[in-house]
Formats: C-alpha cells, structure tokens, sequence
C-alpha cells in the first residue's frame, strides 16, 4: 500500500477519535478520490480508530459521550463508504442480534456493545431495548445463524433472558447460534448457569467473546 | 439472636445527633419489591398512592428496616415535565417517548405543580405509610436528582452526546429538572416523608468526573443545599461505578453517601470523615442470587469495615433490592446487622 493510502487510513482513524464528523467525512471522500479501497478504509481506518477509542475507554480517558461522539464520526464516514463496496464471500460478516433484554429501561451499555461490534466488521442487527424473548427468537429463525448477544442492566430481568435461550432450543435453533450475555447483573457463573456460551464483561470483552464464538461457528459449517 | 434495644426512628435520631445506637442502621433499599413481597401486582402499586404506601407498610412489618423508601421509578419527575412512560401490568414503568427527542421540539415540555401525577402518589404513599408507622420509622421518598431527570426528558444517548454538541439544551433541561426538583422535596417533607436524591445516569459507568462536576455536581449541589435548609440531612444515592466519581459526589454536599459498585474498604479510606457511607451488599449477585449465608457473610465484612468509616456507616444494599429477591434474603441483612452490626 502506497504512503499516500496509509496516511488517509491515518487521518480516518485519528477523525474518529478526536470526535470530528466532519473531518472523518472529508476523509472518506478523500479516500475514494484516491482510489483507496471503500472496504480496508472502513476495516483499517474507521474501525481502526474506533478500537483505539475502545482502549481508552478501557483505560478511563474516554466515557459513554465520547464513544457515541467518536461513533457518529465512524457511522457518518461509514455512509459515504459503503456504497462503493464490492461485496464477496469472504467479506460476508457474522450477525450478531443484539438487545435488551425485556423489562429493562437501559440500553446505553447494548449501544456501546454495538458500535464496537461493528468496529470489528460484525453484521449488528439491533433489536433495541424492553425486546421479548419472542423477538430475539424470530430474529435469529430470519438470520439463520450467527450470534445472539443480550444485555441488562437490571436485575429484575435477569429470568427473562433464561427465555430467550429455551425457546433457541424449542425452535432448534440453539446449535446455529452462538449466545453471549452481559450487563452489570450477569455474571460467568450465570451465563454457565442459565446455559449460554459466554459472559462479557464490558464491550472489549464481549467483542473477543463474539469473534470466538465466530470461529466455533465457523468449524462447526466445516466440520 | 441479638435483639434491637432501639426503635427505627429513635436510631435515627441518634444517628443523626451522633448518640449513641445498639448498632448500625440498616437500610435495605426496599423499592418495587415491596409491592412484590406484598403481592401486588407493580402496575398496580406505583399509580395508587395508598396501595404504594400499604406495599411499603407491609414491607416494613415483617423487615423492620430502618428507613422506609418509597420510590417506583427515576422517570416521575420527567414524567410530569412531558416525557411519555409505558406501564407493564407487573413491571416497573419505562421511558416511551422523552419530551424533547428533538432539539428544536421544547413545545412539549409543560410546567407542572409539585403534586402533578405520579409525583401526588408518591405524595400520597408518604402520608399512608406515616400514618400507619410513622411513630417508629422514619418514611422517605426518592426521586431522580437533575441530571438524570434531564436524561429522562432528552433520552440519554441523546444528553451524552449533548454535552459535547448542545450544552446550552443541556443546561436548560437540567434547570427545568432542579427547580421541579426542588419543589418535589420541599412536598416531600411538608408531607412528612425525608427525601432521598437518586442520580443513577450521572454515574461513573455512564459519565466521567470532569463531564459530572460540569453537568451534574452543580445542580446536585443547588438540590442538596435546598433540602438541607430545610433542616435535613441530604441523602445521595448514586449506582453502577461509582469509584471514578467518589470524590466529586463528596462535593454534592451531602450527609450520607449511598454507593454501589466500588469496595466499601476504598471508599471508606476515600471519604474519611467527610461524609457517612451506606452500602453495599450486592444486588444482583447476593441479594437476588444468593442465598441467606451469602448475605450474612457480606453484612458481617461490610460491617467490619464500617466501623472504620469515620463519618459514620450505614448498612444497605448497593442499589435497589431486586424485586423478586427471597424475602428471606432481606430478612438475613437485618439479622446480619443485629448480629455483626452491634455498637453497645
């Protein structure tokens, strides 16, 4: 890859982190002016950055405004992008279904989940907040396979997320499906507990959880 | 088992003038659960003043906590200002629709008395339980502190990101919140009750400490100064991480700090005596999941560490009691902190 290239896919990452739209969407442009491929801009420039935002989240520099700041910057790049992708099947991401869980008012820490995630080049099909165990059910019957993600930040719902995965296995769904829980009530030994195949502690956490439980898919299809 | 010499109320009181107590306070944040533990269904218990009230009377003759808390969600207060909520039949109510989901929208935002709505019957459940027990206990009443009423009002995915691209929005929200706000205690205490500020998206897993002192701390600070003219002490209640914001609730000015996901033993060494701490058993993991010997074994560390809080200590649960906690569960705090708990 040219300097050239390498100093755009530079100049998205540092857009996003420094909480500039404009800036990000200037450089998208800039980008395919120049012939950079749409897809490595996204992948190692936009989502680049993202994680990097992700790191100092980790490390208390950065809180929930500046994530969805930072993230409004990586959506808005995304859009002047996207179309000029070609698509091909090694560029055919993972679906990850992702809610609230039913009965809970929060979905701030979901959206952190979620803009991570996509930093990562999953397939995010958001179902919202106070989603029914019916819901994340017919989601995933339509997406066929992939991963199922459910959060809470309330106590009080925990038992419902038990719901989600019995009625995975009544639909025959459960062997296609990856299924991480998180939000502060949960825990590994809950996840374990309530038979689902992960925990996340915070966003980092549940997007290595989410490529893991990838890979499981994916030797599952092939083997 | 160790018996209580004390009645609630005389506890209190002596907590409150530094006389001497049989042991610490304890106060189990007793919410939505006590409708729950009664068997009323939520829907029912947070719109009808006098079944909230009888909930939290039931609640208290078979806990006998220390203070009784009459709350159903942090959304009354938005709720009276325009924000649309949505009531499951046996769950707490939620936000729908805020009232200013655009910026230029603040036509939908209407000024409201301090006994509008739901705020009357949490009004009303103040003078139910005060009538029935208000000789031995002391009732309070908590409700949102501005910041998260403000959430309440814009959304919060939207106020977060406010405070980078609207501030002006942000701040005018926020006043519209404390001046409610300030009128709701001033109701809350000429009713009898004692209110308790509640600031649950102003916490440190939302926020960082420069974004809470710009945007929360000075309207907390206005709040908390209002009711401690008016003679109270000012309890401050705020859950999730709360160790990256310790030091700025400190500045909010109030008496007795209520905290939630940092080790008592830090914040015992971070406070000092410039504050009393309450907390922290678990709500999720001990209080919810755990069983009685799991509650006993926290009360017994927690209460070994608030004898060297220098402000001063109060048992209590880290947030609220989750609603289908075993009663039993509840019931093992209390005995916990007649047990391990004792001052004489």
């Amino acid at each position: 890859m040219t300097t050239n290239a390498n100093d755009i896919l530079q100049e998205l990452a540092r857009m996003v982190v420094n909480m500039d739209e404009q800036g990000a969407v200037a450089a998208a442009h800039r980008a395919l002016e120049r012939g950079v491929d749409p897809y490595v801009a996204i992948t190692e420039g936009l989502s680049a950055g993202m994680r990097e935002v992700g790191e100092l989240y980790d490390r208390g520099e950065y809180f929930v405004p500046e994530i969805l700041v930072c993230s409004d910057a990586m959506y808005a790049a995304i859009a002047v992008l996207k179309p000029h992708i070609e698509t091909s099947p090694d560029r055919t991401p993972v679906t990850v279904i992702l809610g609230v869980i039913e009965g809970d008012i929060h979905d701030i820490g979901k959206n952190i989940v979620k803009i991570m995630l996509e930093a990562a080049g999953f397939d995010v099909r958001d179902l919202g907040r106070d989603v029914s165990a019916e819901s994340f059910v017919n989601a995933a019957r339509e997406a066929g396979s992939g991963i199922v993600g459910i959060s809470t930040l309330m106590s009080t719902t925990l038992r419902n997320m038990t719901k989600v995965i019995q009625g995975l296995c009544d639909a025959g769904l459960r062997q296609s499906f990856g299924v991480m829980i998180g939000g502060s009530p949960t825990s590994a030994a809950f996840a374990r507990q309530i038979g689902a195949d992960g925990h996340g502690r915070d966003a980092k956490d549940a997007v290595e959880l989410a490529q893991a439980l990838a890979g499981r898919l994916a030797w599952r299809k092939t083997g | 088992m160790a018996q209580d010499r004390m009645s609630p109320k005389e506890r209190l009181n002596g907590f409150l003038t530094g006389g001497r107590l049989d042991r610490f306070l304890c106060v189990p944040l007793v919410l939505n659960h006590a409708a729950r533990m009664s068997g009323v269904k939520i829907g029912a218990h947070n719109r009808d003043g006098r079944i909230m009230g009888e909930c939290h009377v039931e609640a208290y003759r078979r806990y006998r906590q220390d203070l009784i808390t009459i709350f159903s969600d942090t959304a009354v207060l938005a709720e009276a200002l325009g924000t649309e909520l949505r009531y499951p039949d046996d769950d707490v109510p939620r936000v729908e629709r805020p009232a200013v989901t655009d910026p230029d929208d603040r036509s939908r935002l209407r000024s409201a008395a301090a006994d509008a709505g739901r705020l009357g019957v949490c009004l009303q459940a103040i003078g139910t339980a005060v009538a029935a027990v208000g000789d031995e206990v002391a009732v309070s009443c908590c409700f949102a502190a501005p910041f998260t009423t403000a959430a309440c009002l814009r959304g919060t995915d939207q106020i977060a990101r406010d405070l980078y691209r609207n501030k002006d929005l942000t701040h005018e929200l926020l006043r519209m919140s404390l001046d409610l706000g300030k009128r709701f205690a001033d109701a809350v205490i000429d009713a009898g009750g004692v209110p308790v500020v509640v600031d649950p998206v102003a916490t440190g897993s939302v926020l960082g400490e420069a974004h809470f002192r710009e945007f929360a701390l000075p309207y907390l600070q206005q709040l908390d100064a209002h009711i401690a003219r008016r003679g109270l002490p000012v309890v401050l209640h705020i859950c999730g991480q709360t160790s990256r914001i310790l030091d700025a609730m400190l500045d909010a000015g109030a008496a007795l700090l209520s905290v939630d996901d940092i080790s008592m033993a830090e914040a015992r060494d971070r406070v000092g005596d410039r504050a009393a701490l309450m907390g922290n058993v678990r709500p999720a993991q001990t209080l919810l999941q755990g069983t009685p010997e799991d509650v006993l074994r926290e009360v017994r560390e927690l209460c070994a560490i608030g004898r060297e809080c220098k402000g001063g200590f109060v048992l209590g649960s880290g947030c609220e009691v989750p609603i289908d906690s075993p009663p039993e569960n509840v019931e093992a705090m209390m005995a916990g902190v007649r047990e391990h708990g004792r001052l004489d």
